[in-house]
């Protein structure tokens, strides 16, 4: 037997009481799973780089940047390469149903982001074949059920044709499938030549251009630099890192990050009452075996272990299953629903599940290690 | 009372009382008390006579208010609460009126309870363990659980766990109080036995004028006192 033995058996005391904690505990550790992981996908920030430079407008986004302005980036001697796209929204079918399409040269794509979108020489080539060929991404291929060479339309929202109509064709010439599970691949890549030919407005202007710094490159000075090319012109720049960039243009319609951890927040303030109220009971119940533990000569040391080592225990395997259920579901819900758990969220689920577990025990510990040896033996 | 070879346990001018109510309650008020090593003393006295204090401040669970508490040769009244735990730990085994054995421990795991403050492997452990047992007559009902035995066999168990560390005192609170007859003269024997083939010092406070006769030599309290001792024959 040892200390932790001991902690264990205390634990399953009353196997009910544990058994309903730890379930409490799982479900909060898959809210927490469930969310992070959403967040961590769908805000589309875990795979995007610290590296790669966005340029768009001070104004904001929607606000256009001139095309001419690649060129004076592409000017600065520490910039590798550089790439530039428009984005359109709209949907398939039915308008809940919504897409984005990147408008780029696939080419200079290929040389900026190839890697972290998962681009090949040979998707560039087939997308080359035909002006109104896409590239789309796995996470939207699998969530529509579409295939190489189908053709699909989605009506924009706010890029009309010169022809006067909402509805853009295209035929699927690949799929990209992204660096990794944190990749956001849910939207599709289409031929900037022929989305810029055909829309009635804003021809030759792009929404933003994407900067490769040289290696060895401070992103956060090349930046400032690039910013001041255009400080003095009629459209003023903003350059970010990809992550700022996707992390601020979501941000701009809501907060989603502050609002799910408010949520988690606030469902594990409600776990933490609810089971440090249980432990402060369960060990309230054994203060004259404390007692008797004290009187054998265990410190207030090893007392408050034992007691730490149970809320440990509760938590480990209710947090434990918690995570591993959240691992699974995302596992099931598949890419298209976002829900990417990196390691970076089980790590931090490990962290919680010890801050919690210790802040847990130690009201109850606190309050058995406090107790007279006297005391506790008139509690029977 | 006092012993004159140096005494393994010296009380000399214990001062202890209590406050009940806000009434200031006087237990002992200059209580002197000398224990040879290897001695086998019984405390008997009524209610309220001051015996539970005593063993409680012997045990090191309690502290007088002045005086001086000498066990072997550590100064009890003059250590804190961490080196009283030490103490205990080290020196002292004690064996409850009911046995106060951990219900979800089997009994090889409650008599080890005491080993985990010792650096010792999980086999010294279990050795040691299966010693005890064997000692006090339980070997092979290591794994059964406090519930499943009989009282004197809890009492076993608890004497187990009070010599597992080998101290040299044992501290016995009413170890027959909860047992009949046949138990309590067995467990009485096996306290006589403990104390002189493992030369253990036993106090033991006891109402049993029958488990009093066991001892080597029983001092009667009375109102904070030693009033009357008399040696076994």
């Amino acid at each position: 037997m040892t200390f932790f033995d001991l902690a264990r058996k205390n634990a399953w005391r009353k196997p009910l009481r544990t058994v309903l904690l730890m379930v409490s505990i799982a479900v909060a550790f898959l809210i927490y799973g469930l969310t992070a992981s959403f967040l961590n996908g769908t805000q589309g920030t875990a795979g995007a780089s610290d590296d790669i430079l966005g340029v768009t407008s001070a104004g904001g986004r929607t606000q256009p940047l001139p095309m001419a302005g690649m060129a004076r980036i592409a000017a600065d001697p520490d910039v590798a390469a550089v790439g530039y796209v428009t984005r359109l929204r709209g949907f398939v079918d039915v308008e809940k149903n919504i897409v984005a399409i990147n408008a780029a040269d696939p080419d200079r794509l290929l040389a900026v982001n190839g890697k972290g979108l998962g681009l090949t020489p040979a998707l560039v080539v087939a997308i080359g074949h035909a002006r109104d060929r896409v590239l789309v991404g796995r996470a939207l291929v699998q969530a529509q059920g579409w295939g190489v060479g189908q053709r699909v339309t989605v009506t924009a929202f706010d890029t009309p044709r010169e022809d006067g109509g909402r509805d853009w064709s295209f035929e699927i010439a690949g799929i990209f499938e992204g660096e990794n599970a944190a990749t956001d691949t849910y939207f599709m890549i289409a031929r900037y030549d022929y989305v810029n030919a055909a829309r009635a407005r804003a021809k030759d202007t792009v929404d933003a251009f994407i900067v490769q710094p040289r290696a060895g490159t401070a992103p956060g000075e090349l930046a400032a630099r690039l910013d001041s090319l255009f400080t003095n012109s009629a459209t003023p720049t903003r350059t970010q890192s990809e992550r700022q960039f996707l992390e601020a243009f979501l941000r701009q319609y809501a907060d989603v990050g502050l609002i799910m951890n408010l949520v988690v927040g606030a469902a594990f303030v409600t776990l933490l009452m609810i089971v440090v109220n249980t432990m402060v009971i369960a060990v309230r119940e054994r203060t004259f075996e404390i007692g008797v533990l004290k009187t054998l000569g265990f410190s207030r040391l090893g007392i408050t272990a034992l007691i730490l080592g149970e809320t440990l225990f509760v938590f480990a395997v209710g947090g434990g299953l918690g995570l591993a259920l959240a691992k699974l579901a995302t596992i099931l819900a598949g890419p298209e629903l976002g829900l990417v758990f990196s390691a970076p969220v089980f790590v931090k689920g490990l962290v919680i599940i010890v801050t919690v577990s210790l802040a847990t025990g130690a009201l109850p510990a606190f309050n058995a290690v406090r107790t007279p040896i006297i005391k506790a033996f008139r509690t029977r | 009372m006092t012993e004159t070879a140096t005494p393994y346990i010296a009380l000399s001018g214990i001062r202890k009382g209590y406050r009940i109510g806000g009434e200031p309650i006087s237990i002992f008020s200059g209580l002197d008390l000398a224990i040879p090593h290897g001695d086998f003393v019984a405390v008997m006295g009524p209610s309220g006579s001051g015996k539970s204090t005593l063993l409680n401040m012997l045990a090191g669970i309690d502290r007088p208010d002045g005086g001086t508490l000498r066990i072997g040769t550590s100064r009890l009244d003059q250590m804190g609460e961490a080196a009283r735990s030490a103490w205990r730990a080290h020196n002292m085994g004690i064996v409850f009126q009911f046995y106060n054995l951990l219900p979800m421990l089997t009994a090889a795991e409650n008599v080890e309870l005491p080993l985990l403050l010792k650096p010792l492997t999980r086999k010294e452990r279990r050795i040691r363990v299966d010693r005890v047992l064997d000692l006090v007559g339980l070997a092979g009902r290591e794994k059964q659980y406090p519930a499943m035995m009989s009282g004197g066999q809890q009492q076993r168990i608890g004497i187990a766990r009070a010599i597992v560390s080998d101290p040299g005192l044992l501290l016995c609170d009413e170890p027959t109080g909860d047992l009949d007859r046949k138990s309590a003269d067995e467990v009485l024997e096996m306290l006589r036995f403990l104390n002189r083939h493992l030369e253990k010092t036993i106090v033991m406070v006891t109402h049993d004028p029958q488990a009093a006769l066991y001892a080597r030599r029983t001092l009667h309290l009375d109102k904070g006192d030693f009033v009357e001792e008399k040696r076994a024959a």
